[in-house]
């Protein structure tokens, strides 16, 4: 037993208290689980807050009481602002793919008892709970103090997703279980742990720019020199020198810190459609090289959001280059998408669904993203709603339906029972209709604001203008309003008025799924696992239908599955031993 | 209902157990870890020596990520440079004694763990305590290099420069202090059987301490060579 592995007897009484035994557990499920509910938390904030700024702009005269409340309505609209992007950026978009479902599976697809500081993961969590706190109080304070306590908040956040990332990166690198050698891994597994690494990267330059705030707001430093008050800049060039320093340094992290929102989203998404579609990963192998290179490249194109502000005009070339480079990687996931798919016996299932539609938002949201990386074309439409568009359709809810994806997927292995399928798939059309009618306007929005400019009839377009924003208005409204079915379907679920699921409801090969759910409190899987195949063993047509089962999990040797892996060469042996070969080879 | 009662004990008690734990057992002993993961139904097993390439793993990743939280500083130092207002700073004189003292300590610190390896455990404190000491007296000798710059009338928000001098020492005192508390931590620890054996902890603690060393040799050319 897990618990009685090191001395816990000898302080019998320690703790006897059922709130401090909450707080202080580590355990990776619960730990993982709590991120992920942190995160749900946050995005009804985070919804609730656009919706109030988008009922600002489309009816100002509807006084929000909300706002006069708290100060004058300018100020808390800004306010607004900052905590619908903040929520979503950093406690959903951050803390949901990685933090959550990979503290929550991650050790259990490799083979690991738990992550390999389990107490530095619960410190992790507190952390973020506490920096949430903060994002959320500096809504309700002045300006002046709200903005010292959110920047307190994201120091906080960094310093937490520092600990997250490196714990994550030690676990793959360490702790996987006999025979799971690299090209064994889960996809998912991947593309956690190169997000891992590159989160450790960016978020420490993050973390030393709140520093430098903090020390401008409170040791009267002048490290962005003049930058906090332009009435005080004798003339503009001096603005220029500084600007960009600051610009620099908070682009380098928010470049790259959509690539950490999405690399996590890309492994929950290839690993789902190949397990609905029986069929293994198509090019397993240039599938990890586009997750490592979304990572490399996602590192270096931070000066892309410098072409409006002046760089050198080869510096923005090179930047120009490679933002467009990415395009390689994320063609080499769609044709292994299309591949996977092509001859799978796809199911429609809702996470299935979630998971095309994924696909497709990733998609039309990237085309807008190639418009963008041309450093000649951007800066025309920088500012427009055309970039907005652009992010929160690949970024925001994308990145959400690969999340909704892996909930239903995994949500038998968390709670024991499955979500309504009926209602997922009501569900997911809403939501699917709703987007599409909330953003694609919104690039228009951002060409009439471009074409205004030497346009013809400025009242027409001001008038397409108002309407496409009472559209969007009124698709937003209609979207939230969708998510009832999620929330119905959500509470039956965890009430138990579902049935309890199967132990391995999509016959999965990974390692989660090879004991009963919801998990008990030893680990998910048996100490003595030993990986013998690759993650993605589907497919017994190949065997001449010897095979009942199309699906071999990992654990189990290949004399006990009775038949040849159909991706296995029979070269080896029947009943080759797990690979000799050392995990840590690569 | 009956049973539930019960199983709700169970729940708590399994609870419990699960913080003891994590509070007493220091290290956890690795799950299904390849080379340590058949022989861990007996209790208490001594750590398998494969267990602690995880914190060899965990330290260099946070030196990677330290790294680039000084390069993001160093990068915000050398823009910053070029503004107009930038006004040169004199380093303060102690710092270059406090350089000699840190440089010292790695070195008695490799003697110190010289001689753990030789098994000579008397000699391993000794050095270990000296290197302790040499730790705290550079940070004392930060202070004062601060005390000279007060004295001089130069404050963290004279100028730019002495705002960076401040912040670089600042940073890179506050992550040697946490080297300091590991440091006297592998000194006062009573390593368990069940934990990570002692030459691990020094041997990890020591590839953080010579990384300061580096550290503070890279800021003092940057603060100097760069005023």
């Amino acid at each position: 037993m897990v618990t009685h592995d090191s001395g816990a007897q000898d302080f019998p009484d320690r703790r006897n208290n059922r709130f401090a035994a909450a707080i202080f557990r580590t355990d990776h499920k619960t730990i993982g689980l709590r991120y992920l509910w942190l995160a749900l938390f946050s995005v009804f904030v985070g919804v609730t807050a656009s919706l109030i700024m988008r009922l600002e702009v489309v009816w100002p005269v509807a006084h929000l009481s909300l706002f006069s409340h708290f100060g004058p309505v300018p100020d808390r609209y800004a306010v607004l602002t900052l905590l619908h992007g903040s929520l979503m950026v950093f406690m959903v978009l951050t803390t949901a793919p990685q933090a959550g479902f990979a503290t929550y599976l991650l050790p259990s697809q490799i083979g690991a008892r738990d992550v390999a500081f389990p107490k530095l993961s619960a410190l992790a969590f507190w952390a973020t709970a506490f920096s949430f706190l903060g994002m959320v109080a500096a809504f309700f304070l002045t300006p002046a103090a709200g903005i010292t306590v959110w920047m307190a908040s994201v120091a906080v956040f960094c310093a937490a997703a520092l600990l997250v990332a490196v714990n994550l990166g030690v676990t793959v690198i360490d702790l996987r279980a006999k025979g799971m050698t690299l090209p064994r891994l889960p996809i998912t597994v991947w593309a956690w742990c190169v997000n891992a690494i590159l989160g450790m990267l960016i978020f420490s330059s993050l973390l030393a720019v709140c520093v430098c705030l903090l020390a401008d707001r409170f040791l009267g430093t002048q490290i962005f020199g003049s930058w906090a008050f332009p009435a005080q800049l004798s003339t503009y060039s001096q603005a220029d020198t500084f600007i960009p320093e600051w610009q620099r340094l908070f682009w380098f992290f928010t470049q790259a810190q959509v690539y950490v929102a999405m690399i996590p989203c890309f492994g929950l998404v290839t690993h789902v459609l190949a397990t609905l579609a029986r069929r293994p990963v198509w090019m397993y192998r240039p599938v990890v090289l586009a997750i490592c290179g979304f990572g490399v490249l996602g590192f270096c194109i931070w000066g892309e959001h410098l072409f409006v502000n002046g760089l050198n005009p080869s510096a923005s070339l090179t930047f120009s280059r490679l933002a467009a480079a990415l395009g390689f990687p994320a063609i080499i996931f769609v044709v292994s998408w299309f591949g996977t798919l092509w001859g799978g016996q796809a199911r429609a299932t809702t996470s299935m669904l979630f998971t095309l539609g994924f696909i497709s938002l990733f998609l039309s949201g990237g085309l807008s993203g190639l418009i963008l990386a041309r450093h000649d074309l951007q800066s025309t439409s920088a500012r427009g709603d055309f970039v907005a568009g652009h992010f929160h359709l690949v970024m925001g809810v994308a990145a959400a339906f690969a999340m909704l994806a892996g909930l239903f997927f995994w949500f038998p292995k968390m709670f024991g029972r499955p979500l309504d399928e009926r209602l997922g798939k009501l569900h997911f059309w809403l939501t699917f209709a709703g987007v599409y009618c909330v953003f694609m306007p919104m690039h228009w929005m951002g060409l009439i604001t471009y074409t205004s400019v030497t346009s013809q009839d400025p009242a027409m377009t001001l008038a397409t203008e108002s309407f496409l924003g009472t559209f969007v208005t009124v698709a937003i409204l209609f979207t939230t309003a969708a998510q009832t079915f999620f929330v119905a379907n959500f509470v039956r679920s965890l009430r138990r008025s579902a049935q309890p699921a199967e132990p391995n409801p999509w016959r999965a090969t990974t390692l989660e799924w090879a004991c009963q759910s919801p998990v008990a409190q030893e680990g998910l899987v048996s100490r003595e696992t030993v990986v013998y195949r690759g993650a993605y063993e589907f497919g017994a047509e190949d065997c001449g239908g010897v095979a009942a089962a199309d699906f071999f999990p990992q654990h189990v040797p290949l004399d006990v599955a009775g038949i040849t892996a159909p991706h296995e060469s029979r070269v080896n042996g029947e009943s080759a031993p797990p690979s000799s070969q050392p995990a840590g080879a690569g | 209902m009956p049973g539930t009662r019960e199983t709700q004990d169970y729940r708590e008690i399994q609870e419990i157990e699960i913080i003891l734990d994590d509070v007493d057992s220091g290290p956890p002993v690795p799950p299904g870890g390849r080379d340590g993961g058949e022989d861990q139904n007996r209790r208490p097993q001594p750590e398998p020596p494969a267990a602690g390439r995880r914190y060899h793993t965990a330290i260099l990743l946070a030196i990677v990520s330290i790294t680039i939280f000084f390069m993001a500083l160093t990068t915000a130092f050398l823009v910053r440079k070029t503004g107009q207002d930038w006004v040169p700073a004199e380093l303060p004189p102690v710092i270059w004694l406090n350089t000699i003292v840190l440089l010292a300590s790695s070195a008695t610190m490799e003697l110190s763990r010289h001689r753990l390896s030789a098994g000579d455990v008397r000699g391993f404190r000794n050095f270990w305590q000296l290197t302790t000491a040499l730790g705290v007296l550079f940070l004392v000798g930060q202070l004062l290099a601060w005390g000279q710059l007060v004295a001089q009338g130069v404050f963290v928000a004279s100028n730019p420069a002495s705002s960076f001098f401040y912040i670089f020492t600042a940073a890179h005192g506050i992550h040697l202090l946490g080297g300091v508390c590991a440091l006297m931590y592998v000194l006062v620890h009573a390593f368990k059987r069940t934990e990570a054996p002692r030459a691990l902890a020094a041997e990890v603690t020591s590839y953080y301490w010579h990384f300061m060393d580096g550290l503070w040799v890279f800021l003092v050319a940057l603060l100097y060579l760069g005023k």
